[in-house]
């Protein structure tokens, strides 16, 4: 069996009458992508904090990098490295200056940084920039230094609360080819949130929060063929009616106010008989490929299916 | 380690401040302003009534206004730091979370101690440095006057939730604390309840160490009014208890967390 980067038993986060993060037990192999799901206020920014020893639990144990957070947590963070969703750079700092001083912290000498700058620059086409402040820089250019500051001191593992979110597709693929790259060299583990479900798709695992609590977990691929061959999809000014003529032979779908989406088990779905049935009464029809945000449409339902995975 | 994580933490007080230049250029230019209008006023009154000198005595007062303004500054600014990105690069640091009061502190306490180090080769050249100088006293009055503002400037920081109002700590903090300590003139005459507030005010303290350092041979109503070794103990202590208050509050868990959630917050 495989040590494990993030170990969490019972973890609980109350504050005052408002229950954070309810009983979460989480296992991360070491060297795994793991993403960890859910709307917001579902608790992920609670549970990265407790797991990199800013918030403490109200209930439960954590490791991280095999230290005790709670009984080491000075040990643990150097082996962490947790990127904001807000820069946690310097502004008035130069990016050489920025990345001097967040090596410095964790103890590397003036050389070593110099050179683990040189290549992050170099990756992120940033060489130009080296004595430009940060202030000055774009949105893209700030979270890609953002995240070499976070990986700078080479950890062992890597917290990233939505990364990406307000770049644009260019940055958001750049980053994570460099996030790849980081895990291939180092064996890093990565701990990310997102609320980009495609880009979890990547993920060695995804588990899915929801009110702090855990409602799902496993492979994407899993979890995704678990639910079924085809997404239909069928959106309609008569949702009722069509739940209840469809239902007997398409299973209980999942609405979203005008839209139906029904989960298709059957692989030889005959979708033109259906389309010629339904193409003049509904507004729009269409036959897909299942994918993770489905995944965590249907486990938000009350009446969950795909539970069996 | 945690000394090159303490050096990282001095020297991007450092370089801010040398950037700042505008800042740097009204500090020197406000104690110089003290010293040349009000000094050269009230000095020139008092001349006629045969006391000392006057712009020699505001000199300890003027150094330690230099310090009140770097070094509590600086360490105020702890505050705008708790929505910043450099609050988040400390928080994750492999350290103690106490040590990043303490490093801010020291830095506050440099940055301080710099200008006044700019200010004193200001008043050299000027001529307002007279001799006999206790150079060994004044190093010592000017290093725990400089912590003793940092410090209280980080206590303040760690129990304020916003700066939003500067000029509220301008004049409720900065300004009572430096009218209120025998900077600008003696405490022994004034009225009791006045006397009082200046007695419990640490940073008269501080002035009046290096009034022993810088104007030991004044005479009469305008010499040091305490001892040495009373201005040395007293600050040390002040130091040690706000620092302490301040580190205790800071790595509470709960205060914490709420720094946690702020910086982790994406602003709309």
């Amino acid at each position: 069996m495989q040590a494990s980067a993030i170990e969490c038993r019972g973890l609980t986060k109350q504050y005052g009458d408002v229950r954070a993060v309810n009983e979460l037990t989480l296992n991360v192999a070491d060297g795994s992508f793991f993403g960890l799901l859910g709307p917001n206020g579902s608790g992920k920014t609670t549970t990265i904090h407790m797991l990199s020893t800013l918030a403490r639990p109200t209930v439960g144990s954590i490791r991280v990098a095999g230290y005790d957070v709670l009984k080491q947590p000075v040990q643990a963070r150097a082996c962490i490295g947790l990127v904001f969703q807000e820069s946690a750079l310097d502004r008035s700092l130069t990016v050489a200056e920025n990345l001097h001083f967040a090596g410095a912290l964790y103890g590397l000498d003036a050389t070593t940084v110099e050179q683990r700058l040189a290549e992050l620059l170099d990756l992120f086409d940033l060489e130009s920039k080296r004595e430009v402040r940060v202030a000055a820089l774009s949105g893209g250019m700030r979270r890609a230094l953002d995240i070499a500051r976070g990986v700078l001191h080479r950890p062992r593992v890597l917290f990233l609360d939505e990364p990406t979110i307000g770049l644009d597709i260019i940055n958001r693929r750049a980053i994570w080819r460099f996030i790849s790259r980081l895990r291939q060299e180092h064996g890093m583990s990565v701990l990310l949130t997102t609320h980009y479900l495609e880009e979890a798709e990547g993920c060695d695992e995804v588990a899915f929060l929801r009110h702090g609590q855990l409602i799902g977990q496993g492979q994407p691929s899993d979890l995704i063929r678990a639910l079924g061959h085809y997404i239909l999809e069928i959106e309609t000014d008569q949702p009722d009616y069509y739940i209840e003529q469809l239902s007997s032979e398409l299973g209980t779908p999942v609405q979203e106010d005008e839209r139906l989406l029904f989960a298709i088990q059957d692989e030889d779905f005959q979708f033109g008989a259906l389309q010629q049935r339904l193409q003049h009464e509904v507004r729009a029809l269409q036959l897909r490929k299942p994918d993770l945000n489905d995944v965590y449409i249907w486990r938000n339902q009350p009446t969950g299916k795909g539970e069996a995975a | 380690m945690i000394a090159r994580a303490t050096r990282a933490i001095i020297g991007r007080e450092l370089t801010r401040m040398l950037r700042q230049r505008g800042r740097l250029l009204s500090a020197m230019i406000r104690p110089l302003i003290w010293l040349l209008v009000i000094g050269g006023g009230v000095g020139a009154m008092l001349e006629q009534h045969g006391s000392g000198d006057y712009q020699q005595f505001l000199v300890p007062g003027l150094l330690c206004m230099v310090l009140l303004f770097g070094a509590m500054l600086a360490s105020l600014s702890l505050v705008y730091d708790k929505e910043s990105g450099v609050m988040r690069m400390l928080v994750i640091a492999p350290f103690s979370h106490y040590w990043i009061i303490l490093a801010r502190t020291v830095s506050a306490a440099i940055a301080g101690l710099v200008q006044v180090l700019l200010l004193l080769a200001i008043l050299a050249i000027l001529g307002y440095l007279s001799l006999p100088i206790q150079f060994a006293l004044l190093a010592l009055g000017l290093v725990l006057t400089a912590l003793l503002c940092a410090a209280f400037g980080m206590l303040i920081a760690v129990f304020s939730k916003s700066l939003d109002n500067f000029a509220v700590i301008m004049n409720f903090i900065i300004f009572p604390v430096f009218f209120l300590s025998g900077a600008l003139y003696p405490l022994e005459h004034l009225p009791l309840w006045l006397k009082s507030i200046t007695l419990i005010n640490p940073f008269t303290y501080g002035v009046d160490l290096l009034k022993h350092a810088l104007i030991s041979n004044e005479a009469g109503a305008l010499a040091p009014e305490f001892s040495i070794v009373q201005g040395i103990f007293i600050q040390i202590g002040c130091i040690i208890a706000a620092l302490f208050v301040a580190c205790l509050r800071f790595t509470q868990a709960p205060v914490m967390e709420s720094l946690a959630s702020i910086l982790s917050c994406r602003r709309q």
